[in-house]
């Protein structure tokens, strides 16, 4: 199917700005201004979850370890965060989408893209519909949010992360080719630091670069991800918004306080993983049928042991036996261990005994309507 | 100060003003119980600055003598200790001796408690109210009124006028409202055609306050004086006074949320439709949301039902005695509805919906002194 046959769509990416952190700032008045970190303490090997404004000009960004973002920022605050109240204030924001349309993909907590092209504030302007949504965001939970309008998923979202934050940027089709022509190699999505390194050593460094490779080289380059290169170094991008895109994996992970040698050692900590993977699986009535053990080493190398069960299942003793094997395995060679990653997958909903794979995880969203 | 006083008249008001006691107070004094001895009996008061409760054991009363005073005087004793000390003594009398340094013996039978006291003149003193915005009601229709209202006020601080019953006053008759933004419950009352009907407009008592106070009302008919300021409302009962300060801020303006249309009406058993929401709510509680679906069938019944992702899902049928209008799916908050049903204490109820996603106005059918107003749930 041709681009210029369909009815040109309507897509907003919305992405909320230093979203864990912004609540805190909200809330905690003395860490107004201040350069913010919230996520695990430098002196227990966490990671950054989100920084605030203020600490990103000393480079710190999320996922990098808190005790690189304190040797960056000595003077940065560091707070542990709480989910429940991030989780709370992601279903207000959700919740605003949901009033202006029913094609909403929510990406992450603080993340969503909207499909307006129909919407039930019948406004026919996308970028009217941002700039209502962004209001209503800022009025009811005192957040910016920055905005991209477009087409097409991947042209919102990347004007989304143009003019952050508080931004809203409308990527239209005329100005999509030099907007894209623009971008540096690593804005593309699914590049990673290993594909960037190839396109590196290509000599492809902007979007423009990336115009003059053919499809039949970005495939033999990239294999079925050279397709998808090549469209969007064109801005084609036809994935639609999914408001029911199933949870294909569920899974925890933490960097442990210290190196650990002995499986047995290692046991409770899985254990607790495992627990937390349950929580949420049992919260959703679903069972899985396939558990997946990650192990990073000291030296950062990683690797993953899964086992696939007989039947799906949530129960506690059979799903740790699983893993204990494949720690066994995995792990008794001995090698300081530095990460436990525990994840489940193969979902099956509270109905289904065999078959049909990932069907169920979708729950029912609500709003309390109000009176005045 | 010396006095003895009968122990049973004396636990019970002690117990009453220790109702207005908190422990967790800013001002240290008020963990204490002021009590003055004076000539004609002894007055005892507990606060907590927002509620302050003031009662009197006369001298004597219908031949009865209560309280010997000796010596007239007055003391602090701290709450905690001593409504525990006085309920667990073992004689018919007590004897209560102030000596210096506020030192109070308390004597019972053989047992003697030598307690600190605290220096009484630094008790704030309460008000004295202005009788002119004063009228009365039967203490068992005060009681029913906060009953069938005070549940619904707001639990959250974020807008502290909602944490209160709202009174006002309109051709004769008293109107109680409360209300969480989700949900609101209403109550009427006639004024005694006798008593001068006040002027009252955005009166509001603490949900709290009344909850206390509800506890001190008598279930018969025998009336309470209620006399309101710009600040304190105080309930006035023989021998006991019963202070309350009043919310600050702007009630909001409620009568014109009530919807005067009928899309969908449904008549049927208070009962019945209470049971039938308790059991959908085994599952839906589960999932904390409370979420309740009903759909009118075509058969004069309506369906309830529930789905919990994990547990499972129920779907049970009510027949109703009248169902007309428009065909109605709606998804409201079950608590909500079971809250306002237990406090409706008709065999029948009329329920009005407007709309699928509207407000609807749940109502006894054989009086209109009440109404339950439910904003719904959105599910998608």
């Amino acid at each position: 199917m041709k681009q210029e046959e369909q009815k040109l769509r309507k897509i907003i990416h919305i992405d909320m700005d230093a979203f864990f952190a912004s609540i805190e700032q909200r809330d905690q008045p003395r860490l107004r201004n201040k350069p913010l970190v919230v996520g695990g303490s430098p002196w227990s090997r966490g990671v950054v979850a989100t920084c605030s404004y203020e600490a990103r000009p000393y480079g710190i960004h999320s996922a990098m370890s808190s005790y690189e973002a304190y040797r960056r920022c000595p003077e940065a605050i560091f707070i542990k965060g709480n989910m429940e109240k991030y989780r709370e204030v992601s279903r207000e924001i959700m919740a605003i989408f949901h009033n202006c349309t029913d094609l909403v993909e929510p990406l992450s907590l603080d993340e969503a893209y909207l499909d307006v092209t129909e919407n039930h504030w019948n406004m026919p302007s996308a970028t009217l519909a941002a700039k209502e949504i962004r209001r209503r965001i800022y009025q009811k939970t005192g957040l910016t949010a920055s905005a991209g309008v477009s087409y097409n998923k991947f042209l919102a979202k990347t004007a989304s992360d143009y003019d952050k934050p508080d931004g809203l940027t409308v990527i239209t089709p005329d100005r999509a080719d030099a907007f894209v022509k623009a971008l540096s190699i690593g804005d593309f999505r699914g590049v990673g630091k290993v594909t960037k390194r190839k396109f590196d050593s290509l000599g492809i460094e902007t979007g423009e670069d990336l115009q003059q490779l053919s499809e039949a080289r970005l495939v033999e380059l990239f294999h079925k991800q050279g397709h998808v290169f090549y469209r969007q170094a064109r801005g084609i991008d036809e994935r639609s918004v999914n408001p029911e895109r199933e949870r294909k994996s569920l899974g925890k992970e933490t960097t442990l306080s210290q190196d650990l040698l002995l499986v047995q050692d290692m046991l409770p900590v899985i254990e607790e993983l495992l627990d937390q993977v349950l929580a949420r699986l049992k919260k959703d009535g679903i069972r899985a049928k396939c558990i997946v053990l990650k192990i990073k080493f000291a030296d950062f190398q990683q690797i993953t042991r899964r086992s696939t069960l007989e039947h799906p299942s949530n129960d506690r003793s059979e799903l740790l036996e699983a893993l204990r094997l494949l720690l066994e395995e995995g792990a008794s060679g001995g090698d300081p261990v530095r990460l436990l990653g525990v994840t489940a997958s193969e979902f099956y909903g509270p109905g289904e005994v065999t078959g049909g794979r990932g069907k169920v995880y979708k729950t029912v969203n609500y709003e309390q309507l109000r009176l005045f | 100060m010396h006095f003895t006083v009968d122990r049973e008249q004396f636990v019970q008001h002690v117990q009453n003003v220790n109702k207005a006691v908190s422990s967790r107070t800013t001002i240290p004094i008020l963990t204490g119980i002021k009590i003055i001895a004076a000539a004609d009996g002894v007055t005892l008061t507990g606060s907590d600055s927002d509620i302050s409760i003031e009662t009197f054991i006369p001298a004597e009363e219908n031949d009865n003598q209560y309280v010997q005073v000796q010596e007239q005087g007055s003391i602090v004793l701290q709450a905690r200790f001593f409504a525990e000390i006085v309920k667990k003594l073992p004689g018919e009398e007590i004897e209560v001796v102030v000596q210096d340094q506020f030192a109070t013996t308390i004597r019972s039978g053989s047992v003697v408690f030598n307690l600190n006291g605290l220096d009484p003149e630094e008790y704030p003193r309460l008000p004295k109210l202005d009788d002119t915005n004063m009228f009365h009601l039967p203490q068992s229709l005060l009681k029913d009124m906060i009953r069938q209202t005070v549940f619904a006020v707001s639990a959250q601080e974020t807008r502290p006028v909602l944490t209160g019953v709202n009174l006002e006053s309109e051709n004769g008759e008293l109107i109680c409202t409360a209300t969480d933004s989700h949900r609101l419950a209403l109550r009427k009352a006639n004024l005694e055609a006798g008593s001068d009907a006040p002027d009252l407009s955005n009166i509001v008592i603490p949900g709290k306050s009344l909850n206390e106070l509800s506890r001190l009302l008598s279930d018969d008919d025998s009336t309470v004086e209620i006399i309101i300021t710009e600040t304190q409302v105080m309930f006035r009962f023989p021998h006991l006074l019963f202070y309350s300060r009043l919310l600050d801020g702007k009630y909001p303006v409620t009568k014109n949320m009530i919807p005067s249309e009928t899309k969908t009406g449904v008549e049927l058993s208070t009962k019945e439709l209470l049971q039938s929401l308790d059991r959908a709510l085994l599952l839906s509680r589960e999932t904390k949301n409370n979420v309740i679906n009903l759909k009118t069938l075509g058969d004069g019944r309506v369906e309830i039902n529930s789905v919990s992702s994990e547990i499972g899902k129920v779907t049970e049928n009510i027949d109703c005695d009248k169902i007309d209008g428009e065909e109605l799916r709606i998804s409201f908050n079950g608590k909500n509805i079971t809250d306002a049903l237990k406090v409706i204490d008709s065999e029948k109820i009329h329920i009005q919906f407007t709309g699928a996603m509207s407000p609807f106005v749940v109502r006894p059918t054989d009086h209109d002194q009440m109404l339950h107003l439910f904003s719904p749930v959105r599910t998608y």
